[in-house]
């Protein structure tokens, strides 16, 4: 205890230096945080996104749609198990939809795409970006009607305005060719030609009858959850309540591999580049502390003179150190809470960083040039504690060096 | 509507979406009587085309921006969904063989020895080259079920005593047309025209029909053509060499296996 | 006199000197490095994203993206293409044509992509995408190389027979049987679904297509030092009444995430270098704070308030060259053995696409002029404005009060 409070005494009678390295340390808090908020914010937003183009955060699928996906696989009494999967807590929103190739025709031209068809009593913009991204008309009332919603891209290359009538063709249960026709409620434009000019919205009762389904079948089964972070622990929960070997329950991880790749790659890299900042504060700590040794290497021959054992001076630089790092990353959280609330709720307007991108709009609601920050709890937790433990780290060489202080050759010089 | 299946029921009842008449912008709601009266003449159309089955030898002459090519072919029908047309000529394509069977389409190859069932998604192609798309073949439209007809004028045109009828596809019928405009002889009732509009009223193609005659033992028109409106320079035609109706057709010849077979 | 002393002191306090030029060496060091490791992202973001399949630059006939047929063509592909290798651009052309593949009684709606093996090597590098299998060869051209998706699709594997269906460009009917020579990876939906590679020539044979290219497909040979838009000047000036565009026109979505992502990377940069300032400040700050009483001792000397400020700037100078020396010594070495050997990322995940963008998982370094200079001119700045006020503090401070400073 009085290694402590000597300690204690110690890191303020030299204010600057313990300012200083406060400060270095609240910069790594101040640095950490913007850097894991900024990608924590991301990379959820990223996997939110991708989530509502179809597939939700978790997918209840018959067995081998997920590598095959046809027509002629379906699951059965979905209502029922979108009723169970909903007393799930983390579950927001379960919606049944129907996928499918079909062609798509105008009185001048007839082209290939891809339908999801949705009840649209259920779905809402937040769980559907081509809902979300309707930017003329409204989704159709009812999923009875014969209501179609379409892409900017397709409404152009079949000549079609809202209220027209659009026939799709498609292959039914049993292999047949079944076609219907549609009237053109809402058109949407999500930025990326690819989806704008090859998907539809259909009404999903409609199209139960169009392809003979029973009223309650559906093609898959999405699960969107609050925190994309408890997708594994949701699937797990939902494949307790859907126990049948017919149907496949699957997170986004592997509904949409393409994307957790991504995400896990950039987070690599990301760490890799705290790792690499982490090291120059780390040398910025060391710098200060082993300062501060060298200065009292006189001070330390002294005490070493009068009695003190070496291994007690070892300790003396290591509990000044742990109070630095608590100093430190007080003054770090101090400093961060605004520019962190700044992010959290304003956010960093990118788009005028970004030259030659004329027009933000023209990417629709794929492309938010607003970054903003979002920290979870584990990464508040792995900041603070990493930079305490990098202090600590940074604290050994100069404590090791207090430790070895030659008495004679020390209390010689001036 | 017999009047596409019995002619042209051949090609996979490539007519049947098509029933005419001029309707001109904004479409009137046609009156009961007019309804009604188009109802009965269509009917008897219909009674003029009765038949339960046909053979035919036809050629098809197809004239594109980008190539001309003519083919001979034999084709068979029975019954409303069954069909099967195969390339006599040219030799390099002889055998290519397209089967119908209620919705299904199916096409043999003869290079490959293989028989292929066509998806939605090759529905948009063309049939053999021609202005018809695949989905003009098994689309088969009913008359009857899909549009709503009316009589838009009666009486002498072009030196021709005529009946044109307007066509407009009722609300849920899966037809992209937005009327259709068909006018036939008043006597004969043997169809002359037949105009395809979209939505706006704009005309999109125009079948037309000639060389009016006597082909087992009824008068028909042998030649038809489709032009798309938007490539005047473009055209299909079909023209009959021989037509035999309500010839005795085994329902075995309307299977996968008969496709591969060499007549 | 001056900087004999300068000397003299810094080896008094060698301790200290070695831990100040240390600290400033390492962060140099750090910045340099990792200034070469966000060069190297930068770059390969924008190669990943154009060397899978879209290339730098894409020649088509006027209108054929908007709606692709058969018959818009370039005819005078090949032509162009033996310009522009002539002027160090690699080209290669490319015909596209949709149609049905068949396997047993599964069927599904392709887009052929024919090839031209020798050209397309030299350009893209989906050559380099197949998961099983082997691309396909000029020595065979009944083999073709497919979507994985397609081929789950179709139900076949390696060796397996695929028969296709197309509309030949005399209206004929195209069909053909091929063997299956490959499965490619995830290269992008659309190829995954639907995509069928063959080679030029049976393609040309299938689709009676004798002659002219759809796309001719254009990625810079190394080296090149001319920017973006003078190739596409160059390019465009080989294609009168052609289409003529850049990777940006030809993927708006991806450009626009790699430069919001290019954004994001320069505030990194930015930030980092606030970072390595701080170390610097603080060494050197501290260095001088903590000598103030020797400075007041010298002036009691004798030494005039000039005197001790030059010396002050002296040292600090002799210690920043130092640190510079080491900066260059460590970061450069540094970064060139990461720009050959890469950091491998495949711990974390393994090579894919996403959205067509091909993902290494090497991240390697990209040791410009710029993350050299930059870090060390910052180094020379930075320790320089961090004695002026420490250096004038003891230029002019009181003997007395200075022996009292603590």
């Amino acid at each position: 205890m009085m290694l402590n409070r000597l300690a204690w005494k110690n890191i303020w009678r030299h204010k600057r230096r313990t300012l200083i390295t406060g400060f270095s340390i609240s910069f790594g808090v101040f640095l950490a945080t913007t850097f894991t908020g900024i990608g924590d914010y991301t990379y959820t937003n990223m996997i939110d996104v991708s989530a509502t183009m179809g597939l939700g955060h978790v997918t209840v699928e018959p067995a081998g749609y997920n590598l095959a996906p046809s027509l002629d696989k379906r699951l059965q009494n979905a209502s029922q198990i979108q009723q169970q999967i909903m007393t799930l807590p983390q579950v927001t929103q379960t919606n049944a939809r129907i996928m499918g190739q079909a062609m798509f025709a105008s009185a001048s031209k007839s082209i290939g795409g891809s339908f999801m068809a949705i009840d649209p009593a259920t779905e809402t913009p937040a769980a559907n970006l081509f809902i979300k991204s309707i930017v003329e008309g409204e989704l159709f009332a009812s999923a009875d009607t014969r209501g179609i919603a379409i892409g900017t891209v397709m409404a152009e290359k079949l000549n079609l305005r809202l209220g027209k009538k659009i026939v799709y063709t498609t292959t039914d249960v049993d292999g047949e060719i079944v076609g219907e026709v549609a009237r053109i409620s809402a058109i949407f434009h999500t930025g990326l030609d690819e989806v704008d000019g090859a998907m539809a919205l259909l009404p999903i009762n409609l199209m139960r009858k169009t392809l003979s389904y029973q009223s309650d079948d559906t093609s898959i089964i999405t699960v969107l959850i609050s925190d994309q972070r408890d997708a594994e622990m949701v699937r797990n929960e939902v494949a307790k309540i859907v126990r049948s070997e017919d149907v496949e329950i699957l997170s986004w991880k592997k509904t949409q591999g393409d994307m957790n790749g991504f995400v896990t790659l950039k987070r690599g890299s990301q760490f890799l580049m705290e790792l690499l900042i982490g090291l120059v504060i780390a040398a910025g700590i060391l710098n200060t502390i082993l300062m501060g040794v060298i200065e009292r290497s006189r001070e330390f021959a002294v005490m070493v003179a009068v009695g003190m054992a070496p291994l007690a001076l070892f300790l003396l630089v290591m509990v000044e150190a742990f109070w630095l790092a608590i100093i430190g990353l007080i003054l770090g959280i101090i400093i961060t809470a605004p520019w962190f609330y700044y992010l959290f709720y304003t956010g960093l307007d990118y788009s005028a960083m970004m030259e030659g991108m004329q027009d933000v709009s023209a990417g629709g609601v794929l492309f938010d040039p607003l970054i903003r920050i979002r920290l979870f709890k584990e990464s508040i937790i792995a900041i603070l504690s990493g930079l305490f433990l990098l202090t600590l780290f940074s604290a050994l060489y100069p404590a090791w060096r207090a430790m070895r202080t030659d008495t004679v050759d020390n209390l010689k010089t001036i | 509507m017999r009047l596409s299946r019995q002619l042209l029921g051949t090609i996979f009842c490539l007519l049947t979406v098509f029933i005419p008449s001029h309707i001109n912008a904004a479409i009137e709601p046609p009156s009961a009587e007019s309804v009604e009266r188009a109802r009965e003449i269509l009917r008897s159309i219909d009674d003029l085309w009765r038949g339960d089955s046909s053979y035919a030898i036809f050629s098809m002459h197809v004239k594109t921006e980008h190539y001309q090519r003519s083919m001979q072919m034999e084709a068979w029908s029975k019954g409303k969904d069954k069909s099967l047309v195969k390339i006599l000529k040219p030799l390099k394509e002889k055998g290519t063989a397209s089967l119908k069977s209620g919705k299904h389409l199916y096409s043999y190859l003869p290079r490959t020895d293989r028989t292929i069932r066509l998806t939605s998604g090759m529905m948009m192609g063309s049939w053999m080259g021609s202005h018809f798309t695949n989905d003009d073949l098994v689309d088969e439209s009913r008359m009857e079920e899909d549009y709503t007809p009316a009589v838009t004028f009666e009486g002498v045109r072009d030196g021709n005593d005529i009946i044109e009828f307007a066509l407009i596809p009722k609300e849920d019928a899966a037809v992209v047309w937005g009327k259709i405009i068909l006018t036939v002889f008043a006597k004969s009732l043997l169809p002359i025209e037949e105009i395809f509009y979209d939505e706006d009223g704009i005309e999109t193609r125009r079948m037309s029909f000639s060389d009016y005659k006597v082909m087992s033992g009824r008068e028909l028109p042998a030649v038809m053509r489709v032009t798309p409106t938007d490539k005047p320079d473009e055209y299909t035609e079909i023209i009959y060499e021989t037509l035999e109706l309500n010839v005795d057709l085994k329902d075995s010849l309307f299977s996968i296996n008969s496709l591969k077979r060499r007549r | 006199m001056l900087v004999r002393f300068a000397f003299r002191n810094l080896w008094r306090h060698r301790h200290r000197t070695f831990v100040t030029i240390a600290a400033m060496g390492l962060a140099g060091s750090v910045m340099v490095f990792y200034a070469a490791l966000m060069e190297g992202m930068l770059f390969d973001s924008k190669r990943n994203a154009i060397s899978m399949n879209s290339g730098e630059i894409q020649i088509h006939a006027e209108n054929y993206r908007r709606d692709p047929d058969l018959y818009k063509r370039i005819d005078n592909g090949y032509e162009i293409v033996t310009k522009l290798q002539q002027e160090g651009l690699n080209a290669a052309p490319r015909l596209y044509g949709f149609g049905l593949a068949a396997a047993g009684t599964s069927s599904s709606g392709i887009k052929m992509s024919a090839i031209d093996v020798d050209y397309e090597s030299r350009v893209t590098e989906i050559h380099k995408h197949v998961m099983r299998g082997e691309w396909i060869s000029k020595e065979a051209p009944n083999e073709v190389v497919i979507g994985r998706k397609l081929a789950r699709t179709l139900g076949v594997d390696l060796g397996d027979e695929v028969v296709i269906v197309s509309q030949a460009a005399d209206g004929s009917m195209a069909d053909a049987l091929f063997n299956i020579r490959g499965i490619l990876k995830s290269v992008s939906e659309e190829v995954d679904r639907a995509g069928f590679y063959m080679n030029t020539d049976t393609f040309r044979k299938l689709m009676v297509v004798p002659e002219g290219s759809h796309e001719i497909v254009i990625m810079p040979q190394d080296h090149q030092f001319n920017t973006l838009d003078e190739r596409l000047a160059q390019v465009k000036s080989h294609a009168p009444g052609l289409e003529v565009l850049n990777w940006q026109k030809l993927l708006p979505a991806i450009a626009e995430i790699l430069e919001m992502a290019d954004a994001s990377i320069i505030v990194m940069i930015l930030i980092t270098y606030i970072a390595v300032a701080m170390v610097i400040l603080n060494a050197m700050l501290m260095g001088v704070f903590e000598r103030i009483r020797e400075f007041g001792v010298m002036k009691a000397l004798g030494f005039s308030p000039w005197q001790i400020f030059g010396m002050i700037m002296l040292e600090s100078q002799i210690q920043v060259i130092l640190a510079a020396l080491i900066t260059m010594g460590v970061g450069i070495p540094l970064s060139l053995y990461y720009a050959e050997h890469g950091i491998d990322l495949t711990q974390f995940t393994g090579g894919f696409s996403f959205g067509g963008i091909a993902l290494d998982p090497v991240w390697r370094s990209l040791l410009t002029p710029e993350s050299v200079i930059i870090p060390v001119v910052m180094l020379f700045i930075i320790a320089t404005i961090a004695v002026i006020y420490p250096a004038i503090k003891a230029a002019v401070i009181q003997p007395i009060e200075a022996i009292h400073h603590r």
